[in-house]
């Protein structure tokens, strides 16, 4: 039952994305969220949605899997487009349901709507996609690399990375084990999907207290075994795989910086009265 | 009418995505009152979603669990009758203990239950008594308690429950011998005083061998061989190569027959091998004597 969380899991491939290096994968969806945000009119929305929904294809991530990510947000941005259809009351008035009321249907409004669910829905492709195309170890690598500079600053980034990356490794374990007791304590009778909230969470109690005894558990015995191995942390360590950029990632991430000035710049000039290109927002 | 029927159970996990994985094909089976039953299979045979399907907590995708002659996944009532009267207890059931005191922890079945207080501290006893656990543990913290004592706290939790059938994944898991003993024991003695039916995953074949009326053999979700002791690991050589362990002596008398040994193909236990040999051996001599 949780066990079907597909949300940020990895597939191994070997596509294109896959091989991005993932320091250079992170910053370039950074720089495309950024554009996103900056992003005010249609036309640059149009190339942004176009960018994100080639690299879906470049993945060869399976379509389903994609939509199902997709289906877990669907409600947030129902929830927003319909916010933005009905408090929206720029632009020309299309309808006025009551008489009575001060409630009005506009084409800014929907314009916004329509700009908005693009905008989260790209987002969402972006952010999975790169998850799904870069391995927990891999990515978590990457984020110490690129935090590395604070370490000016008496930032302990290997630490930080080292978390990340155990925290990554055991939420399955976690999800297993939570079906585990679920079930041990519904063997004797625990009654976990009925009554009213507060019995619910009352009946939570067996399952939480084993899970965080267990992880306490878990988590010496993990320290143990990697004292066991030598770990004194991050000083001197070297590295089995080392990440090396190439010229295909240098050229990815200039033009990414490319499709930001371009954003920019349309945002910032004023190109008068034209759909495409003036701010919907 | 047999306490427990199962009926072409079939199940499958993750169905409909891309990760989906058949666990259970076809199964069927039937088993009466007091019987102690021995299932084996290695890892991933499906053992554990049949032990839980027993229970209720997982519904088949088709077939029928029927207890005492009704379906438990028919209605929810009946679903929870049958999780008292079915009790189940998880591999490493000591990882479930979560309550202040001991005693706390193997009322939690019977409260569940809905008895009375009277009731509840009656049963808490009789199944501390199952597993050996006296006063002074029973007010004591299960986190307290060392490794064999905290199993077995666990099992009294389902035990207190007088569960007519009681089900273990793998009870005696990571004990010593002793503590192992121990625990079989202390399933055998529940047995013995309600007249409860017992099935058991073991990983054991000396235990399976030992204990129980009649054994299953699970392989890629459906049931290899079933019988009795005697039948089951006359299938030595299929067991073997199923990967599956056989108890020492089905291996020896295996080992020897394959070096030309003419023994029966039923012996699995110390006593029987012995036996066997001996015959072998008197016929030898009277052969030798004749010829």
């Amino acid at each position: 039952m949780v066990k079907n969380i597909t949300v940020g899991q990895f597939f191994p491939g070997n596509s294109p994305l896959h091989k991005l290096d993932p320091r250079i994968k992170i910053t370039v969806t950074l720089i495309y969220i950024v554009a996103l945000f900056v992003c005010r009119s249609f036309l640059p929305l149009i190339v942004l949605t176009a960018i994100s929904v080639t690299a879906v294809a470049l993945s060869r991530i399976p379509l389903k899997t994609v939509f199902n990510g997709l289906k877990m947000v669907m409600l947030l941005v129902c929830f927003t487009a319909f916010l933005q259809i009905f408090y929206n009351d720029k632009g020309n008035v299309l309808w006025k349901p009551f008489d009575r009321f001060d409630f009005v249907i506009t084409d800014a409004g929907i314009f916004s709507a329509v700009f908005i669910t693009v905008r989260i829905i790209s987002l969402i492709l972006a952010g999975s996609l790169m998850v799904n195309t870069t391995s927990p170890t891999m990515l978590t690598d990457a984020i110490e690399r690129l935090l590395s500079p604070l370490t000016l600053v008496k930032v302990n980034v290997h630490s930080l990375a080292m978390m990340m990356t155990i925290a990554l490794r055991f939420i399955p374990t976690l999800i297993e084990e939570i079906d585990i007791i679920m079930s041990a304590q519904k063997a004797r009778g625990a009654q976990l999907e009925t009554g009213s909230i507060k019995e619910r969470a009352k009946a939570l109690v067996p399952v939480f207290i084993p899970l965080f005894v267990n992880s306490f558990r878990r988590a010496y015995e993990l320290a143990f075994a990697m004292e066991c191995r030598c770990y004194t942390g991050g000083k001197g360590r070297t590295r089995l795989k080392i990440m090396k950029i190439r010229v295909s990632d240098i050229l990815v991430l200039v033009g990414m910086l490319c499709v930001l000035g371009g954003v920019i710049f349309v945002s910032v000039y004023d190109f008068g009265d034209n759909i495409m290109l003036r701010a919907v927002m | 009418m047999p306490l427990l029927e199962v009926k072409n159970l079939s199940y499958s996990y993750s169905k409909g995505t891309p990760f989906e994985k058949k666990a259970l094909s076809d199964i069927s089976f039937s088993v009466e009152k007091g019987e102690y039953i021995s299932i084996i299979g290695h890892t991933g045979s499906g053992k554990s979603t049949l032990m839980q399907m027993l229970d209720g907590l997982i519904k088949p995708d088709e077939g029928s669990v029927v207890l005492e002659g009704k379906d438990i996944n028919s209605d929810k009532k009946i679903t929870r009758e049958a999780r008292f009267k079915v009790g189940l207890c998880f591999q490493y059931p000591e990882y479930q203990l979560f309550e202040e005191t001991v005693e706390k922890d193997i009322a939690f079945g019977p409260k569940n239950m809905g008895l009375s207080a009277a009731e509840i501290s009656e049963r808490v006893l009789k199944a501390a008594a199952f597993v050996k656990l006296d006063g002074e543990l029973l007010k004591r913290s299960p986190f307290d308690l060392s490794g064999g004592q905290k199993r077995r706290a666990a099992i009294a939790g389902v035990m207190a429950m007088l569960p007519e059938i009681l089900i273990l994944d793998e009870p005696a898991a990571g004990l010593d011998p002793v503590g192992r003993n121990e625990i079989l024991s202390m399933i055998s003695e529940y047995r013995r005083s309600t007249g409860a039916t017992v099935m058991m995953v073991t990983h054991s074949m000396e235990t399976a061998a030992a204990v129980s009326d009649r054994i299953f053999v699970l392989e890629n979700g459906a049931i290899a061989y079933t019988g009795t002791p005697r039948e089951v690991f006359g299938h030595s050589e299929e067991l073997i190569k199923m990967g599956l362990d056989v108890p020492v002596s089905a291996k020896i008398a295996s080992e020897l027959r394959s070096r030309g040994l003419d023994l029966p193909l039923d012996i699995y236990t110390a006593e029987g091998c012995a036996d066997a040999l001996a015959r072998y051996a008197a016929k030898l001599k009277e052969g030798k004597r004749n010829g």
